[in-house]
């Protein structure tokens, strides 16, 4: 198994960032500076061919993609979570809990303006290794909109080994808040830049879905599902990732092992957050990419209890996922600095304040630079929607 | 006198052989006792007026010493039924010679006998002949034929049976059909009419109205007919005036009506772009049992070719699915290579084109060798053709969803199926008719289909009009929000092109 050499503090000086402030070693403290980077808020009404303009707009605001990404492998992890036929009422997927196709192909448009060499969009469909395309194709997608939208387009199921000949193995740094370290698709690896391309809404057990929930899953359940054999990965992905919610059981024994006490709770809501704060440690998110221009609130699928459609009218976009989802959870009118007991963290560690911890990125607003449309002025409670 | 294919049947399980049997099995007590008596009278048959039911099958004879006392007891039936223009089938269940039995329906006036056992068919009444459907011998199939041992359809509740799991391993709900075998059931008896019988499960109360709308729909919408059949606890309610039996009995009757008044519909094939060829007999009837129903479940729209006969022409279709391990005969051979050459898809558990095509590139999630032939392929399964879950699974991949004819967004446990009729060579009428297999309304289930039409006639049970349902453009064909489905519903597309 190979260790991950992608570098954070890299990409960050290539952005422009305070990449100084990031020490290869962070600390589990909260006096240590940790990056900010610049939020982008861009307000958008419907899917239309604003979305590409907006988005344009957008990266231009926070220094431009080329930069980052021209001549690059570009990884892009989708937000596809559930079944592609799940649907909230007769809304389809991307107008409430899917990242939208819109979305994607500008993304896909404008990276490839930029310059990359090679995108590869990424997704763990639920509980099957069949391939991305026909997942998409399951939802009514065209996939053919995204690979005709920039050179070089890639799609992965990453939820088995994919094409790859093994698991990348990524260690955390600094030992980790649940596991040691992770195996994951090669994908997640084999890209000079990744970017966490997800929707704005709820989260259940985590409190918010953002670019940093989105990489909870980067995870293989051949590996972390529910139905994931003991000793060694299965062949196919079999259920959803129990393991990691409930810690009714460990992954196979051939990944990388929890640390101490990490199976002495049981609640998801402390369980989950970490596990995406390791995440997002081991696997540097260089672009977060937000689509709230519909969305839903209550939960992260249509399966949750009380859900129900909003349009908040909001693309968000920035270069640390800490900060941008600090800036989008303040956008959905909670504060950012909340943690357990406080909305939209009631049952649940903070992932933000986790991820601040491991030195990923900080949550505090004043700390952040955003740019576009001001907070106060795009706000869209979600709770009062 | 010939069977007629327009009868709806029933059973009608009265008088003493139906007590007798009961009582050696143990399953009597004094009210079904009341009640086996009480059906036997002619007055039993006001339930039936106003109804589509016009043909009764009654227990006629079975070897024991009541044979002839069931048959006196039933004369009185009988005659009011015929007065009612009511038919009667007499079920012979005897191992030999059914002479004296036979004698005695032709003089009561029997339409016509249903047995199991070919000796004990008559030469002078007409005779439907019933099997179990793992022993189907389609050959030799009456124009009207029954099969038995079938499952109630509906919602399996229960997901493990010993070590044995009966949901498919993405958790969508299993239900229970026999779709899949009225559909095989057109293909190898063509010209045919199938009942399927099969009776309610035994429940402490009542069954819901929708469990047996259901079992109607599920044989109707699929070609067949359901051999009517009430469980003892509505046979019983239903003479006290019981209103949730006559509930009951309402439902399943506007079912029925339903369907009888869509006749034409039963005439409409299949869709697809994918064929299923096999013999689906001896060691291939189970594998091509199971892989029919599970790629029915995925709403995969199939046509059935049977292996034996030479393959019809292939003209509309992409791909097909081969599923025994007996290679293609020569010509059969010549054919499929032509049908690949062309840009189609052949799916084979083993290879059996020329040896000097070496397979291309695999898909790391498909376990299958990929050769590359003209312009189509042959995708060869790894290790054969195993599990049939994995086959359907494969089979939806390979096709690609891409050619999906239907989808079913929300779909619960419910199913669907497109057949169309050719009304012109490029125009047609195409039905999509959807099934609920729970017993609770679906919800928010939304219907795509590959068809531009932007409206539909949507038909549900109980409405005598179809009424106008938009749907919403999603390339590269059309959504319907359907309202919520109890347990069926149609839409209906003129001028589609098939």
């Amino acid at each position: 198994m190979m260790t991950t050499t992608c570098s954070r503090r890299k990409f960050l000086g290539a952005m422009g960032a305070a990449a100084g402030a990031w020490l290869a070693r962070p600390m589990m403290s909260m006096a240590r500076a940790v990056p900010a980077g610049r939020v982008a808020v861009g307000v958008c009404h419907e899917y239309d061919a604003d979305v590409t303009g907006t988005l344009a707009r957008m990266f231009d605001q926070l220094g431009g993609l080329e930069g980052l990404v021209r001549g690059k492998t570009v990884a892009v992890k989708l937000n596809l979570t559930g079944d592609a036929t799940d649907r909230l009422g007769y809304f389809p997927a991307e107008i409430t809990h899917w990242v939208h196709p819109q979305v994607i192909g500008a993304t896909v448009q404008l990276l490839g303006q930029a310059g990359a060499a090679r995108i590869r969009l990424l997704e763990s469909p639920m509980s099957t290794a069949e391939p991305l395309e026909e997942f998409m194709l399951q939802a009514n997608w065209e996939p053919r909109d995204f690979s005709s939208a920039a050179p070089q387009v890639e799609f992965e199921n990453t939820n088995y080994l994919g094409y790859g000949r093994k698991y990348s193995r990524l260690w955390v740094p600094d030992g980790g808040l649940m596991f040691k370290g992770y195996d994951l698709n090669h994908s997640y690896e084999d890209c000079d830049v990744f970017v966490s391309l997800a929707k704005l809404k709820e989260h259940v057990t985590a409190g918010v879905t953002l670019s940093m929930k989105n990489c909870f899953g980067i995870t293989p359940c051949t590996i972390y599902g529910d139905g994931s054999p003991v000793d060694e990965p299965s062949l196919t992905p079999r259920g959803g990732r129990g393991p990691f919610h409930e810690g009714n059981r460990l992954p196979s024994k051939s990944a990388p092992p929890p640390v101490n006490n990490a199976l002495a709770s049981k609640d998801p809501g402390y369980r989950v957050p970490r596990v995406v704060a390791d995440l997002v440690s081991v696997r540097p998110v260089h672009l977060a990419v937000i689509d709230g221009i519909h969305s839903m609130a209550g939960g992260e699928g249509p399966w949750c209890d009380n859900v129900r459609h909003v349009q908040p009218g909001l693309l968000v976009a920035g270069t640390n996922c800490v900060a941008t989802d600090a800036v989008c959870t303040a956008l959905m009118g909670f504060d950012p600095m909340a943690d357990r007991g406080t909305a939209p963290f009631e049952t649940c560690d903070s992932t933000l304040r986790l991820a601040e911890q491991l030195g990923v990125g900080t949550r505090d607003l004043s700390q952040i630079e955003v740019v576009g449309t001001p907070i106060a002025k795009a706000r869209f409670n979600f709770r009062r929607a | 006198m010939i069977v007629d294919r327009n009868w709806v049947p029933m059973k009608w399980p009265c008088g003493p052989l139906e007590i007798a049997r009961r009582k050696k099995s143990g399953s009597t007590d004094a009210d079904l006792k009341d009640t086996l008596e009480a059906w036997v009278r002619p007055s039993a048959l006001e339930w039936l007026k106003g109804t589509p039911i016009n043909c009764l099958i009654v227990e006629w004879a079975d070897g024991r010493p009541e044979d002839s006392a069931q048959q006196q007891a039933l004369k009185p039936l009988l005659e009011a039924g015929h007065k009612l223009g009511i038919s009667f089938v007499g079920k012979l269940a005897l191992k030999e010679s059914a002479g004296a039995a036979v004698s005695a329906a032709l003089a009561a006036g029997l339409s016509a006998v249903i047995c199991e056992d070919a000796s004990a068919q008559p030469s002078d009444l007409p005779a439907i002949q019933q099997f179990p459907r793992d022993k189907a011998e389609w050959e030799r199939a009456s124009t009207v034929f029954s099969a038995t041992e079938n499952v109630w359809p509906g919602l399996n509740l229960e997901t493990m049976h010993g070590d044995t799991a009966l949901a498919g391993p993405t958790g969508i709900p299993w239900v229970n059909s026999n779709a899949w075998f009225s559909m095989l059931a057109r293909e190898l008896a063509p010209g045919k009419t199938l009942w399927l019988d099969f009776d309610p499960p035994a429940a402490s109360n009542l069954l819901h109205p929708a469990a047996y709308a259901l079992a109607v729909a599920d044989s109707y919408a699929y070609g067949s007919r359901w051999i009517i059949s009430l469980d003892d606890k509505l046979r019983a309610a239903l003479p006290k005036g019981n209103s949730q039996a006559q509930g009951v009995w309402k439902t399943l009757c506007e079912a029925v009506g339903f369907f009888e008044s869509h006749r034409q519909w039963q005439a409409f094939k299949s869709q697809g772009i994918l064929a299923i060829i096999s013999d689906f007999r001896g060691d291939n009837a189970y594998l091509g049992g199971e892989v029919l129903n599970l790629l029915n479940r995925r709403q995969v729209q199939f046509r059935i070719i049977e292996r034996a006969r030479s393959l019809p022409a292939l003209e509309g279709l992409k791909a097909i699915l081969w599923l025994d391990h007996d290679t293609p005969s020569a010509d059969q051979r010549a054919q499929l290579l032509a049908f690949v050459r062309q840009g189609g898809l052949v799916i084979a558990a083993a290879y059996w084109g020329s040896p000097d095509v070496t397979p291309a590139e695999k898909d790391p999630s498909l376990q299958y060798r990929l050769y590359n032939v003209g312009k189509g392929q042959i995708a060869v399964a790894d290790d054969g053709f195993q599990d049939p879950y994995q086959v359907a699974v494969d089979t939806h991949l390979l096709v690609s969803r891409r050619n999906d004819l239907v989808r079913l967004y929300n779909p619960e446990a419910t199913n669907c199926r497109s057949s169309g009729e050719s009304v012109s060579p490029h125009k047609g009428r195409r039905l999509v008719q959807v099934l609920n297999y729970s017993s609770e309304p679906a919800a928010s289930v939304a219907l795509w289909v590959n068809d531009g039409m932007q409206s539909a006639r949507f038909w549900q049970f109980g409405a005598a009009e179809a009424r106008n349902l938009q749907g919403r453009p999603a390339a590269p064909g059309t959504e319907f929000d359907l309202p919520p489905v109890s347990v069926y519903c149609a839409l209906e597309f003129e001028g589609t092109k098939l």
